[in-house]
């Protein structure tokens, strides 16, 4: 017996823990008992073993946060890597060196570059479907509100990245992307120059872009994300109406440990086999080595992500710039808003319309998309 | 709380006992302590605080072309992009045989602009400017910043417009 047993300073193993944990002989039994003796954590344990996730048709859109979190693995990973060689100061021969010499260099930079693109499709669906199943409404706002930063803050990580390799196609997008920030009204000089670190993006533009990737706005990611899931866990996952609807013994549900969780395993390995065949066939070129005096490469875009402010910049010419640029900035504000205005369950007339705007206001962002890709 | 923590119905402090020896002393950490945040806060924000560019002309007020020779813009007709310090330039010579010099950052969203012999684009947006520098389609709002130009031993130089140099 362990001499925790007969000492004040250590807890008592609660009866329920005892009948569910490994036999108090063995080494599993005696360890976890050790340590429920020590850190008296039994509820949250049994809270999580409890925890199950509700089986329907439209259960497909429920992995869609999984896939985000998987391809944050990814970046973690394939962006650790990836500081190994890259060098701030030498940004394009670094990343260069990175795919010409570097064993599996090139393919790591492309699972990053895939990784990061898919990650932000996965968000944009999350998003969508968790609005077209109207999971933001009471008492899940917070948790809505705490998604809408985490996919502000990957498009921010985009954008900061994006920079970093030093070629012309990332040059003039960091300088077109900064230059929009800085006609907003009030701060937005301050802060241009201050992301900038003068008036134009320079290598020293890459001296915060640098840190802000790799440290600043993964810790945030990661502290916004670890609220995110917190609430998600302590209210549990949100039930669509027709689901709701259903008598009782109708409605199913998977445990979460390990049932769900084993069947999303399957899912993450095709996630693996996806970037990795992408990054083969379409592998992440380095364009020429950014010249801040040439003129910017012919059939420049940006990254899909940023496509409908780069439409609404073409579409709003001159003076009507302003408008275009506060109409892109009000997306979010609507996004923001919902889980205040709609927020009866099951959906009454207001619902309905709520989600009759979303579906026009999705096919505007896919169609702004797609005519900026193909334009 | 029976009350629903509505604040209303809270009893109010009574002044007569407030202790003014634990409220002074809260105001003053209070205040020492966003004294302490602010002294601490200055010296980050100074080091992250734009640093001002060079000036392209430096002290000689003028600059050289980087990337484009006199002879490239020769012919009437004729131009190149090029740089002078840190920034883009377009250099050309009209159909009247007038060299001239205009800065290649775009008004519009900072891209830079690309001289293609017959007009002045913009890859970026689609801006389009005449040989005037004046912007004439497409979203940019405002006309090139222009450059004087001109050649001295075999070099292209630029310098501000307003001071206008013999070419």
């Amino acid at each position: 017996m362990d001499e925790s047993t007969r000492d004040a300073r250590f807890h008592a193993v609660p009866e329920e823990a005892e009948q569910a944990l490994p036999c108090a002989d063995s080494f599993a039994g005696k360890a976890s008992r050790a340590f429920l003796r020590r850190v008296p954590i039994w509820p949250v344990i049994d809270f999580l073993a409890r925890k199950k996730v509700p089986q329907h048709k439209h259960s497909f859109w429920y992995t869609l946060g999984s896939m985000g979190l998987f391809f944050l693995l990814v970046q973690i990973v394939t962006g650790v890597l990836l500081m190994i060689y890259y060098s701030p100061s030498q940004p394009w021969s670094s990343v260069q060196r990175i795919v010409m010499e570097i064993p599996f260099g090139g393919l790591i930079r492309s699972i990053h570059h895939w990784s990061a693109n898919l990650m932000l499709l996965a968000l944009f669906v999350h998003l969508f479907s968790t609005f077209f199943m109207k999971a933001y409404r009471p008492p899940r706002e917070l948790t809505w509100l705490t998604g809408l930063a985490l996919l502000g803050t990957t498009m921010f990580l985009g954008f900061s990245g994006y920079l970093l390799p030093w070629d012309d196609l990332s040059f003039f997008a960091t300088r077109v992307g900064i230059s929009e920030l800085e006609k907003m009204p009030v701060l937005g000089q301050w802060i241009a120059g201050l992301v900038r670190g003068g008036p134009d993006v320079t290598v020293d533009t890459i001296g915060r872009f640098y840190p802000l990737h790799v440290v600043v706005l993964p810790l945030l990611l990661l502290s916004i994300l670890g609220v995110h899931l917190f609430f998600v866990q302590v209210q549990g996952v949100s039930e669509p109406d027709s689901f709701r609807a259903l008598p009782p013994e109708k409605k199913k549900y998977h445990k979460f440990f390990t049932e769900y969780l084993v069947n999303e395993i399957p899912i993450w390995m095709a996630l693996t086999a996806l970037l990795v065949a992408l990054s083969a066939l379409f592998p992440r070129v380095l364009a020429p080595e950014a010249d801040p005096g040439a003129a910017a490469p012919e059939g420049i875009k940006p990254e899909w992500y940023f496509m409908v402010p780069f439409q609404m910049l073409k579409l709003f010419p001159g003076s009507l710039e302003f408008l275009g640029m506060a109409l892109t900035g009000l997306i979010p504000v609507l996004f923001l808003v919902v889980p205040f205005v709609d927020r009866t369950v099951p959906a009454d007339r207001r619902g309905q319309m709520v989600a009759r705007i979303g579906i026009g206001f999705l096919a505007f962002l896919v169609g702004m998309t797609v005519w900026g890709w193909m334009s | 709380m029976t009350d629903g923590g509505r604040c209303e119905v809270r009893p109010a402090p009574q002044q007569e006992k407030v202790d003014k020896g634990r409220r002074r002393f809260l105001w003053v950490t209070g205040g020492l302590g966003l004294a302490w945040l602010g002294l601490s806060a200055y010296p980050v924000y100074r080091y992250i605080a734009p640093r001002p560019a060079p000036d392209p002309f430096g002290k000689e007020g003028r600059a050289a072309v980087n990337k484009v020779a006199p002879a490239d813009v020769a012919a009437p007709g004729s131009g190149a992009n090029g740089s002078y310090g840190q920034r883009g330039c377009i250099v050309f010579r009209t159909t009247q045989g007038e060299l001239r010099a205009f800065d290649s950052k775009c008004t519009h969203a900072g891209c830079n602009v690309n001289f293609a012999g017959d007009r002045i684009s913009c890859h970026c947006h689609g801006g389009v400017y005449d040989f005037e520098g004046k912007n004439v389609a497409g979203p940019p709002p405002r006309p090139l910043t222009p450059l004087s130009v001109f050649e001295e031993n075999g070099v292209l130089y630029v310098a501000p417009a307003e001071k206008k140099q013999e070419v």
